[in-house]
């Protein structure tokens, strides 16, 4: 029996690599890295090798929003909370729940501070700080009923990630490419990439949250820094060139190779991997970061400028990640903590992705790819219908989160908070059904696709049980 | 090619179900707990919250009263009944639950486990160990046949010795952490003798790097770090606690003394410096200094940190799933954490470290050497001995002041109209342009800011503050050598739960309230002097509350002696009955801002909002009490100073021989200079003495209480300080403290220590614990692959003294640790983990080893042990950019690297060294493409590669075979076979021949990091040497341990 499925795979024994040609494995490999259609998209294979369900969606773009951001000021309309606004908050709703900072201070109402308008064919009434969304909303599937469990920023992010507030399980990102592998051949399955808010609530993000956990390593998210090198040390070292280099990485992968005949050692396969991806992530990754050879209107779509370190830079990366076969983008924007400020906080964050989603869907759409890219949507948590000052706390029963693309039906909402936006109250969706609905669309059962860890049946849908939201399906 | 398409799920449990055949005895521990664990406990466990139909299965009275189990009648047990059954209503697990079915298997096993008696075990890991066996067998025997044993089970066979050349380096990098030189390898490969692999290991227990390398896993445990980390993360101090740990091991310290002179060690009898210096172990957690946060928000997080680090280093278990319940799996209630959580909280701490100052957050050890605690100590004795004297010259003066009151006319009240040593006055009665008149110095004016307003006072007017803005006095920045007193008026509209009087300093908690104060504090007036809130300080609060409404006349003193006896306060002109809040001021009450009396108000505190104050007044000298009660009222005063002949020993006639002495005994004034003179000396030199933070047992415990939810603000039911009923009892005699809990945990009873310790020494010796999970040895970690070895070892330990060098060499010792690496490629492939040991330990180095692999190889790590932390040049790349360390810092062991929780060492990083947030038992291992471009590019790899290339070269007197043998034994301490040298022979002549062609490129390449070049060797050929350098570093065996 073969414990690491992986180890077998065809992509490596392939490329047994290139010997010491007349012109060295650099050249070679350059040739074919730069011209992202030259290169053999065979990728590496995930375990599941027949998905049981059609596969709808080929891979993932996550649109994490990081912080909480404020249904109420998003997607979640409530005129009943504006009419009640600066009214004590009915203790009907709030009596004997967990709050964050406000617990124990007395609640008001503090109504949407943005108005709201109705967008598309479907008429969708979201925040009319998002005009640019508003015109794809035809291609959106808004909900507005997701639940959480957790209530603060880390935990958070560690339950929406891996179904699991416990740090320790396997990111979303790492359990889609162990399964289904990775179709880019000179980039990572699994990639991260970073954009600040210019409101200054930037938390930092952990790397745990990209975490293989207990899967193999290889499957952990590569995060691509936003500015300066966007990977540490991937320029070679002054006075040697790439093709200097080629040929040391291609003497090491010998020497290795030699190693490996030695000891049997599948290790060492790994570690010949590894320099290989080094050595192709040194071509693409600077190829894949210069956004220079986008047409002007492309650039005009997005609005933004290459190498800004934008969430709209990061869209466009995504974009073109997603076009060289990688399979889970996770787009972490921060800034959404809006304790205070809410309006004009969520102004600046809405100024800052408004068009840059819209761009994403567009541009996708227009390239054919939103038919197998899910893309989603959505913060840690939501903000409570009560005041914080001038913003909100914490909220974990209700929040709107929206998937574009993957086989979801555009404009429509799902699900329903009550009047005041504090609990979500029509078809209510946890977080493990949001996982199982994807798993779903990219061809996994969500309830067969776990794995043994600690004496327990690990899946990213947990143990309380999911159900897929087959409402949103088309 | 992809051979066997597996389902994930099968694959993964086939490895772990072991069916039960026929008339196999069932263990309960082996093949019923994990189901039962799985499927019933979270319902029917050990959780009481959680407990459905109060029914528990983890207790074999409870299940066999409620009829769950009947004995050895499956078919008459309603376990069984209700697993079988297809009724939702009935069925276990019920459907809601959504944990599947038992299979077929499970249920059968749960039967027979039934018919042959349903006997309980205890969880293996609580089972206290059994002593060694009576035989002359050495512990190493015993393990080498425990595991043979169990490979014959299996079918396997053990791996003949790896050959000297790998087990020198393994050896090497598993006992100190770095490769062993050309010349150790020549040694050890050359001496035939059969002691030899012995002397070796004894060689390098000896060695100092040893301790260094044991001390790396102990800091991820402790979770060290040279930040205080959160938001603000500020850089503070504890690299001597670091030097403590690599001593301690360099010395051998017993594990038992180890754990309790770092859990304990200030409450050791006599605890010396050092014994107080391990017990920072404690306070090594995050802190949080961040503007606005809940000060006792984070004094609990602190010491949940302590339990959870506890439980975790010394129990194995996952203690921190009780901090908001009863643990789901584990028999640990929440109110047993809680009773661990009250041994944890008692210091004299604060939940937020000063963001104004740099001392460390109290308590705090002061760290001296010999000649500094020799100095400090005479500068003391001179003190004392000054005030000695100050009590036999008052003792004489009495005489001279008898005299001198014979010459004075009836009433002394012709002195009493001046106070001398008045620094500055405020009637407080007009305002001009923001400015208030001062009567004693006329240029020397208050300021008032903002909402303040002059309304009617006492005489005149006052001012009356709003709470949230200050008046500011242009002077009063004492220290604490210096006498001085203040008096005030003043009236406060209600009872005040804190308010801030008059203060000299930054801030609150954002400066620990580095100065002195007055308070009112649930309604009591409180005088204070401050170096840190609340363990470094002294303070009194009067007894009786101020009275609302009305006026009071206030004054303080304070003598210059840093005690709290040398403050008084006084109210309406008498001394006030006080309680001694605070007595440990051992540092300067100056500095962090600030440097003026404020009235009214102070940064994120609160204010004397609507409160009056009137006629304030400064002085630089210890008023006495005849003087308060003078400045209060006049009359009286007179009245206290008129000269009765009869009653020399009154009560007045003291207090006027006290304001004799102050204010007109030439003698005595000479003595106060005197005497602040020397205070101000020793101050000063104490002032200058670093601290870190410790721990600092407080006399009476603090109150600690289950929390509900974990949450501070829940307070429930009191619980004291106790250890969790289901491990062994506590130590009868055994004081009820951390002192207590170490002798607790160090009694050979204990299940738990021993085993945990041994299991994370033989992790860093094989990769992987026997117990794979090394942070829970609870119901829900991995089971033991050779409990056998586990207890031999952990008895062994124990009853060698804890000796941890001698457990290291026992394991080593073993044909287990010294059998070749690498079997064939099924078992390589069936047990990739080396679960069962049918080979040797081999994985990737850690990130200390492969970067001190790296500067060793190059001959340039410099081994000095101990000091602060130094910048490496990869922190120049860290997500907060540190410029490298001058002179040998970027040289240095890569445990003596900054650890800045944001702003982490990013290559090591990349190699899985942790941040330190939390308590680390086990590191992760991956590999990532990121780890190839840290060793090829990273600044400090090529500048290694670029020396090493220079050290073969000129060894091998640029003989391209000589210079690849050279660096294969210095990188993977073997020698090359010939393919390997063709390889790396082709790689330099490449090379060589492009920097022939780009001699700019290799001036270039040879400029990277500091080390000079040597220009004896042509550049081509340096930069040539550098490049196959780098193949070597670069090579698996130069970053796997085989």
């Amino acid at each position: 029996m073969n414990n690491h499925p992986m180890m077998n795979n065809t992509a490596m024994n392939r490329r047994t690599l290139l010997g010491r040609s007349a012109q060295g494995l650099g050249a070679v490999a350059l040739a074919s890295l730069l011209d992202p259609q030259v290169s053999d998209a065979a990728g590496t294979p995930g375990v599941l090798t027949s998905l049981p369900l059609p596969q709808k969606a080929k891979r993932v773009i996550w649109l994490t929003m990081a912080g909480g951001p404020s249904q109420l000021e998003t997607f979640d309309p409530k005129p009943k909370l504006a009419e009640m606004n600066g009214q004590p908050m009915p203790e009907s709703f709030t009596k004997g729940q967990q709050l964050a900072q406000l617990q124990g201070r007395p609640l008001t109402c503090f109504g949407p501070q943005h108005s709201f308008e109705k967008y598309g064919e479907s008429q969708i009434e979201i925040c009319s700080l998002f005009p640019h969304l508003g015109s794809v909303i035809d291609d959106v599937c808004l909900i507005r009923s997701m639940t959480t469990e957790a209530i603060n920023h880390d935990p958070a992010h560690m339950f929406m990630n891996t179904g699991s507030q416990i740090a320790g399980r396997p990111s979303m990102g790492a359990w889609v490419t162990y399964g289904l592998g990775n179709e880019a051949e000179n980039l990572p399955g699994f990639v991260v990439l970073t954009s600040l808010g210019r409101g200054g609530q930037n938390q930092p993000i952990a790397a745990r949250q990209w975490s293989s956990g207990f899967l193999p390593s290889r499957f952990q998210g590569v995060q691509l820094r936003s500015k300066g090198d966007p990977v540490l040390y991937l320029g070679t070292p002054a006075g040697i060139s790439r093709d200097q280099q080629g040929l040391d990485v291609d003497a090491i992968g010998q020497l290795n190779r030699m190693q490996e005949g030695l000891t049997h050692d599948p290790e060492i396969a790994t570690r010949i991997a590894q320099y290989e991806m080094a050595f192709q992530m040194q071509a693409s990754i600077p190829e894949l970061m210069d956004i220079q050879g986008e047409s002007a209107e492309t650039l005009e779509l997005y609005g933004c400028q290459p190498g800004d370190g934008s969430f709209a830079a990061n869209c466009l990366l995504a974009r073109r990640l997603a076009e060289r076969g990688v399979r889970f983008m996770q787009l972490y924007h921060k800034d959404w903590d809006h304790h205070g400020g809410v309006k004009e906080g969520v102004a600046l964050k809405a100024q800052e992705i408004d068009r840059a989603c819209m761009a994403l869907i567009t541009d996708l759409k227009q390239r054919g790819m939103l038919d197998d890219t899910l893309v989603v949507w959505a913060g840690e948590f939501g903000r409570t219908p009560m005041s914080q000052g001038s913003g909100r706390d914490h909220h974990n029963k209700a929040m709107s989160v929206w998937l574009a693309g993957g086989g979801v039906r555009g404009g429509m909402v799902y699900g329903a908070s009550d009047e005041l936006g504090y609990a979500a109250v029509e078809d209510v969706c946890t977080v493990h059904d949001l996982h199982a609905t994807m798993l779903h669309q990219l061809g996994i059962q969500h309830e067969a696709f776990s794995i043994k860890f600690q004496g327990l049946d690990a899946k990213l849908t947990g143990v309380e049980g999911a159900s897929v939201l087959s409402k949103i399906l088309m | 090619m992809k051979t066997c398409v597996l389902n994930v799920v099968l694959m993964l449990t086939a490895m772990l179900v072991h069916p039960v055949k026929g008339a196999d005895r069932v263990s309960f521990n082996h093949d019923v707990r994990p189901i039962l664990s799985d499927k019933c406990f979270f319902c029917h466990g050990p959780d009481s919250e959680r407990r459905e139909a109060d029914l528990r299965l983890d207790d074999r009275a409870a299940a066999i009263e409620a009829g769950a189990i009947n004995v050895n009648k499956p078919d008459a047990s309603e376990l069984i009944r209700r697993v079988l059954s297809t009724d939702e209503d009935e069925q276990m697990p019920p459907p809601s639950a959504k944990l599947g079915h038992l299979s077929p298997q499970e249920i059968e096993t749960l039967k027979a486990w039934i018919e042959q008696g349903a006997v309980y075990e205890n969880h293996w890991a609580f089972v206290p160990l059994k002593p060694l066996p009576e035989t002359d067998q050495s512990v190493t025997s015993l393990i080498d046949e425990a595991v043979e044993r169990g490979l014959e089970k299996r079918g396997l066979t053990r791996q003949p010795e790896a050959d000297r050349h790998t087990l020198i380096r393994r050896l090497s990098f598993d006992l100190t952490g770095l490769p062993p030189t050309p010349e150790d390898i020549e040694t050890f490969v050359s001496d035939k003798s059969p002691e030899a692999y012995e002397h070796l290991v004894d060689r390098l227990l000896t060695s100092t790097a040893y301790g260094e390398k044991m001390a790396v896993d102990w800091l991820d445990i402790a979770r060290y770090a040279d930040s205080y980390g959160f938001q603000v993360d500020r850089e503070r101090e504890m690299w001597p606690w670091r030097d403590w740990v690599i001593r301690a091991f360099n010395e051998n310290k017993p594990f038992d003394q180890f754990l309790t002179e770092q859990l304990a060690g200030d409450l050791l009898p006599d605890a010396t410096q050092d014994q107080i210096l391990a017990t920072a172990f404690n306070r090594l957690h995050q802190q949080e200094s961040e503007g606005g946060s809940v000060e006792e928000e984070y004094r609990v997080e602190y010491v949940c940190d302590r339990v959870q680090t506890f439980a975790t280093a010394f129990l194995g278990l996952t203690f921190e799933c009780s901090r908001c319940h009863d643990h789901k799996y584990d028999p640990i209630t929440q109110k047993e954490y809680y009773q661990l959580f009250a041994m944890f909280q008692n210091i004299d701490e604060a939940g937020l470290y000063s963001f104004f100052t740099n001392s460390p957050p109290t308590p705090a050890l002061e760290l001296t050497d010999a000649a500094t605690r020799e100095r400090l100590d005479a500068l003391q004795q001179k003190v004392e001995a000054i005030e000695k004297s100050g009590k036999e010259l008052k003792a004489a003066r009495a005489a001279v002041f008898d005299e001198w009151v014979k010459t004075q006319s009836e009433s002394l009240s012709e002195e009493k109209t001046t106070l001398p040593g008045e620094l500055a006055r405020f009637p407080l009665d007009e305002v001009t342009g923001g400015k208030l008149a001062n009567t004693v110095q006329a240029d020397q004016l208050a300021t008032l800011a903002g909402g303040n307003q002059i309304v009617p006072g006492r005489t005149g007017n006052a001012v009356q503050f709003s709470g949230d803005d200050a008046l500011n006095l242009p002077l009063g920045n004492f220290g604490r050598h210096e006498p001085f007193s203040v008096s005030l008026w003043l009236q406060t509209p209600d009872v005040k739960d804190r308010a801030v009087v008059f203060h000299r300093s930054r801030a609150w908690t954002d400066a620990a309230s580095r100065g002195y104060e007055l308070l009112i504090e649930e309604g009591r007036l409180k005088w204070s002097l401050i170096h840190f809130w609340p363990g470094n300080a002294i303070s009194i609060r009067a007894v009786d509350p101020v009275p609302v409404g009305e006026w009071l006349q206030v004054t303080v003193t304070y003598d210059g002696s840093s005690r709290a006896d040398g403050l008084t306060l006084y109210v309406n002109g008498q001394p006030a009955r006080v309680d001694v809040i605070k007595d440990n001021l051992t540092k300067e009450i100056t500095g962090g801002g600030g440097d003026n009396i404020t009235l009214g108000e102070r940064f994120r505190d609160r204010g004397f909002k609507e409160g009056l104050i009137d006629d304030f007044r400064v002085f630089g000298r210890e008023l006495t009490a005849l003087e308060a009660t003078a400045i209060h009222d006049e009359v009286s005063a007179e009245s206290l100073l008129s000269v009765d002949e009869n009653s020399e020993a009154t009560e007045d006639r003291n207090q006027q021989f006290e304001w004799y002495l102050s204010t007109i005994d030439e003698e005595w004034a000479k003595h106060l200079k005197t005497l602040q003179e020397s205070r101000a000396e020793w101050y000063q030199a104490a002032d200058g003495v670093k601290g870190i933070m410790v721990m600092r047992e407080l006399p009476e415990p603090k109150p600690a209480y289950v929390l509900f939810r974990g949450e501070y603000t829940q307070r429930r039911e009191e619980v004291f300080a106790g250890t969790p009923a289901a491990l062994s009892p506590f130590p009868e005699d055994a004081p009820r403290n951390r002192l207590g809990l170490a002798q607790w945990l160090i009694d050979p009873q204990h299940p738990l220590t021993a085993r945990v310790t041994v299991n994370r020494i033989w992790q860093s010796l094989f990769g992987r614990g026997i117990v794979q999970t090394a942070e829970d040895f609870g119901s829900q970690g991995a089971r033991p692959s050779y409990p056998e070895v586990l207890d031999t070892l952990s008895a062994g330990f124990i009853s060698s003294g804890w000796d941890v060098k001698q457990l290291l060499k026992t394991i080593v010792m073993s044909q287990t640790y010294r059998q070749r690496s690498i079997a064939d490629k099924k078992v390589m492939e069936d047990d990739p983990g080396n679960e069962w040991l049918a080979r040797g330990p081999r994985f990737r180095l850690s990130a200390e080893m492969i970067r001190d692999n790296a500067l060793a190889s190059a001959g340039l790590l410099v081994q000095r042990t101990g000091g602060p932390p130094v910048n490496p040049y990869e922190l120049s790349e860290s997500f907060k950019p540190a410029a490298a360390s001058g002179g040998d810092g970027v040289y240095r062991r890569s445990l003596y690297t900054r650890w800045r929780r944001t702003g982490p060492p990013p290559a090591m990083i990349a190699f899985d060294a942790p941040r330190r947030a939390v308590c680390t038992a086990k590191r992760e291992r991956t590999d990532s493409p990121l780890q190839a471009l840290v060793l090829l590019n990273g600044e400090q790899y090529v500048e290694a590669a670029r020396v090493l290339g220079e050290h073969v070269y000129l060894e091998a007197d640029g003989d391209v075979p000589g210079m690849i043998e050279a660096g294969f034994l210095r990188c993977l301490s073997r020698r090359p076979d010939a393919s390997e040298v063709e390889i790396l022979s082709a790689l330099y002549r490449e090379q060589l021949e492009y920097f022939r062609q780009h001699s700019e490129g290799a001036e270039q390449l040879l400029k990277i990091g500091r080390a000079p070049r040597d220009a004896a060797i042509p550049v081509a050929e340096a930069a040539a040497a550098t490049v196959l350098a780098q193949a070597l570093l670069n090579h698996d065996a130069s970053v796997v341990k085989r």
